[in-house]
């Protein structure tokens, strides 16, 4: 079923369908909200808020955006507001959350989670939307509602954190 | 290439690895610059390493949770007819308490009172809670 005939039917209040959108897009979610807030129970639940979210407001559907493109505003608000309540303290995951390709040691993959987790939720996001789900600058902007030079910014920043928190393990310095 | 600044050669030369435009300028500059060719071997394994991971997946099927939030009666499926009707009741209380020469007594004055105490009651609402979520819209 296209995702189009889902809304238009949910609008008319069949919650039964709701299930193909849930069904498709649950685990692109997950892992943004993973990105955000690097706890997978928190993303978890906050996937899951936004789902119930989504489905109130879905009469309110943008019908120019697609539907995650829609969805994933009001998954943010939901990871953002998390984070306001979450005390600093909380932290990582004991599980690893980043699953690596052959040739990488789960020592390199833990060592790159904790960077990660060094960073800000927003420079978390924009590096994993980059990276893990391959997005072009333009799309990052189209995503993030924000302009491109902020997303080059964002970017580099994130880079430049990541750069220096592992320079002294995983980057190895060069000689000059 | 003084008018550049290393920062926004290691910006400019990590986009282009991106897929973004060039300027040419940017060669020249780290071809003579040490700073800039020790940060863009650590940007670049930096970026390599990345692209070497994804976040695992989670195969935790979420759609029974999300059905038990979505059946529970929402605010605006109560409908505006009860707030009508409570609209209707404060109207003709005023009305009648308009009436002249008529001394309603004190039970009369405390009506309205209870009409709203007995809204929120049937909203499920406490007037009284202060809000603490903050809405982020970044």
């Amino acid at each position: 079923m296209e995702d189009a005939e889902a809304i238009k039917r949910c609008q008319q209040g069949d919650r039964e369908v709701f299930r193909h959108l849930v069904d498709r897009y649950q685990k692109r979610a997950v892992a943004h909200a993973t990105a955000i807030l690097f706890n997978r129970s928190d993303a978890e639940d906050a996937v899951q808020e936004a789902f119930v979210d989504a489905f109130k407001a879905i009469r309110t559907f943008d019908t120019s955006r697609t539907f995650y493109q829609w969805f994933y505003v009001l998954l943010r608000n939901r990871c953002y507001k998390m984070t306001a309540r979450r005390r600093p303290t909380e932290s990582l995951d004991a599980a690893l959350l980043l699953a690596s390709q052959p040739g990488m040691s789960a020592e390199t993959t833990l060592g790159l989670e904790k960077a990660l987790h060094s960073l800000t939720c927003e420079e978390r996001e924009i590096v994993c939307l980059k990276y893990f789900d391959g997005l072009s600058y333009d799309e990052l902007a189209t995503h993030l509602q924000i302009p491109r030079g902020t997303v080059m910014s964002r970017l580099f920043n994130a880079r430049r954190r990541l750069q220096r928190k592992l320079s002294g393990t995983l980057v190895p310095e060069q000689e000059v | 290439m003084n008018d550049l600044s290393c920062e926004d050669v290691l910006m400019a030369q990590m986009a282009e690895g991106d897929g973004q435009e060039t300027r040419e300028q940017l060669a020249a500059h780290i071809a003579r610059c040490a700073n800039c060719q020790r940060d863009l071997k650590q940007l670049q394994t930096l970026d390599h390493l990345l692209r070497g991971h994804t976040f695992s997946e989670s195969n935790l099927d979420l759609w029974p949770a999300v059905e038990k939030g979505i059946a529970k009666p929402t605010r605006s499926a109560l409908g505006w007819r009860p707030f009508a009707l409570i609209g209707l009741l404060l109207l003709v209380h005023k009305l009648l308490e308009m009436l002249p020469a008529r001394d309603p007594g004190m039970t009369f004055k405390l009506v309205p009172l209870i009409i709203v105490a007995l809204l929120f009651v049937f909203i499920k609402e406490n007037p009284f809670r202060i809000n603490t979520e903050l809405v982020l819209e970044r």
